[in-house]
């Protein structure tokens, strides 16, 4: 036969990519739950790091089940706001009901006015520490995160990011290095700050800033889209910070909301 | 039966794809921080290159010859993402599909699978290129496994995550070399493997 003839390369071709396009759908259908129970528990753990119980690998070692376990024994509340601060309504913690992060990626498009309008979670965990998601663009693709406030809800406790392809050991380093991750703890978020209530700052922080780190050298491109995924998210979850921030002269007034919306839930 | 040995034998030590081919370079440093992500890229690129250059032979009567290097491309990618996949939905080899990233997606680049495909499979009954390509893969990972081996060792004090100097030596002033993890050290190390296997297989060196 002769198989140089221009159609059957025509339909050589179609065939092939048909035949393996069935296969991928095939497979992909089979082991997209198992999948997603993976990247559920991940996320969670994820979490978990931000808030300070324990390092990454420590719940790699626990493996899924426990780690949801404990998820589930030490989240307060896990509730959705909107970005004018209004409660939206809770996600179920007993089934360690979280978003994704194909889920952030939606509500990032919503943040930048782009449709629909976002309904951001806040995880609050026994341990007073409140974490709040991020979701922006990196060099090569998505770049994702999550910051882990005091009670104060203006000092950072922690963070952990993750990446879906930066370049491994330069904008990788968001993610490996603890060293970068580290700068965030004592550092603080402001909101009066005129330009971003953050910074992530090539050539390093200026001294006394209390609410800016370094940027990574060599991985630029990294450091601005995380820096301005922060400032995005930051700024809107800026009202829902505030709401439940006491203010100096009605704080027991404030107080008492925050408890029956506590409650509430 | 003397030639399927030969098959077998040649990817491994005379023929080895990264020592004397010197292909699949850029993984071989990439991934060989630890033991375990080098096992699971070794197995990874052993079953890529063993199925892919099967199928390529079961097919390769019918490639249009035009379109040749876009088909191989396409079983190749099949395959890869297949592992991918796979790796991704068990719950121990998810957090090393993780840590190797970008790399298993990679495989798709790495020249041994699509040069066993054109050099060996396309002439070859199905069952030859299976064995050939899976011991172009084992030739690929041993020497993946003995990089990975100094380096966790040397680099992490651990062997598979394990730990392996005693702490009494650590007390006594030893520290994990720092050289050993970055991607450089993984030449150097390359490099010795080579001219060790150069010393012993005279036949290798050029003249």
């Amino acid at each position: 036969m002769n198989t140089d003839n221009n159609i059957y390369t025509i339909v050589y071709t179609t065939i092939v990519v048909v035949l393996v396009a069935a296969v991928l759908a095939l497979v992909s259908q089979k082991l997209g739950p198992m999948q997603a129970a993976n990247e559920k528990a991940e996320t969670i753990s994820q979490i978990l790091t931000a808030a300070g119980f324990g390092d990454k690998n420590h719940w790699q070692e626990q493996g899924n089940a426990a780690t949801l376990k404990f998820y589930r024994e030490n989240i307060e509340s896990s509730d959705l706001y909107d970005t004018t601060g209004g409660y939206v309504g809770a996600l179920d913690f007993s089934r360690c009901e979280i978003y994704s992060t194909s889920e952030l990626k939606a509500q990032d498009y919503a943040i930048r006015g782009k449709g629909g309008m976002p309904v951001l979670p806040v995880y609050r965990f026994s341990n007073g520490k409140v974490v709040i998601p991020v979701y922006g663009a990196g060099l090569w693709g998505p770049i994702w995160g999550y910051i882990a406030l005091e009670e104060d809800l203006r000092t950072i406790a922690g963070a952990y990011f993750d990446h879906a392809s930066e370049t491994p050991g330069l904008g990788g380093k968001i993610k490996d290095d603890p060293a970068f991750r580290g700068q965030f703890a004592g550092r603080s978020i402001d909101f009066t700050d005129k330009s971003a209530p953050f910074h992530i700052v090539k050539g390093g922080a200026p001294e006394g800033k209390a609410n800016a780190i370094d940027a990574i050298t060599g991985a630029t491109m990294t450091s601005r889209g995380l820096d301005a995924a922060i400032t995005t998210w930051l700024n809107a979850y800026g009202k829902s910070l505030e709401v439940k921030e006491a203010p100096a002269d009605s704080a027991s007034v404030s107080n008492t909301t925050e408890e029956e919306q506590l409650w509430e839930n | 039966m003397g030639k399927l040995k030969e098959t077998i034998l040649t990817p491994i030590l005379k023929g080895n794809p990264i020592t004397v081919l010197v292909l699949g370079i850029c993984s071989s440093l990439a991934v060989t921080v630890e033991l375990k992500g080098a096992l699971v890229m070794a197995l990874s690129v052993t079953i890529v290159t063993g199925l892919s250059s099967f199928i390529c032979s079961i097919i390769r009567n019918t490639i249009p010859n035009r379109v040749r290097i876009i088909v191989q491309l396409v079983v190749v990618a099949l395959m890869v993402i297949l592992v991918d996949q796979f790796l991704k939905a068990f719950e121990a080899t998810y957090a090393i599909d993780k840590s190797l990233s970008v790399y298993i997606g990679l495989i798709i680049t790495n020249c041994i699978v699509m040069g066993r495909i054109e050099a060996y499979a396309l002439g070859n009954k199905p069952l030859p290129s299976l064995l050939d390509g899976l011991a172009n893969g084992v030739g690929y990972g041993s020497i993946l496994l003995i990089v990975a081996f100094f380096r966790e060792l040397l680099g992490s004090g651990t062997l598979f995550g394990f730990k392996v100097i005693p702490q009494a030596l650590y007390d006594a002033g030893y520290v994990n070399n720092g050289l050993v993890i970055l991607p450089p050290f993984a030449l150097i190390l390359l490099g010795c493997i080579i001219w060790v296997h150069r010393s012993l297989d005279k036949t290798l060196q050029e003249k």
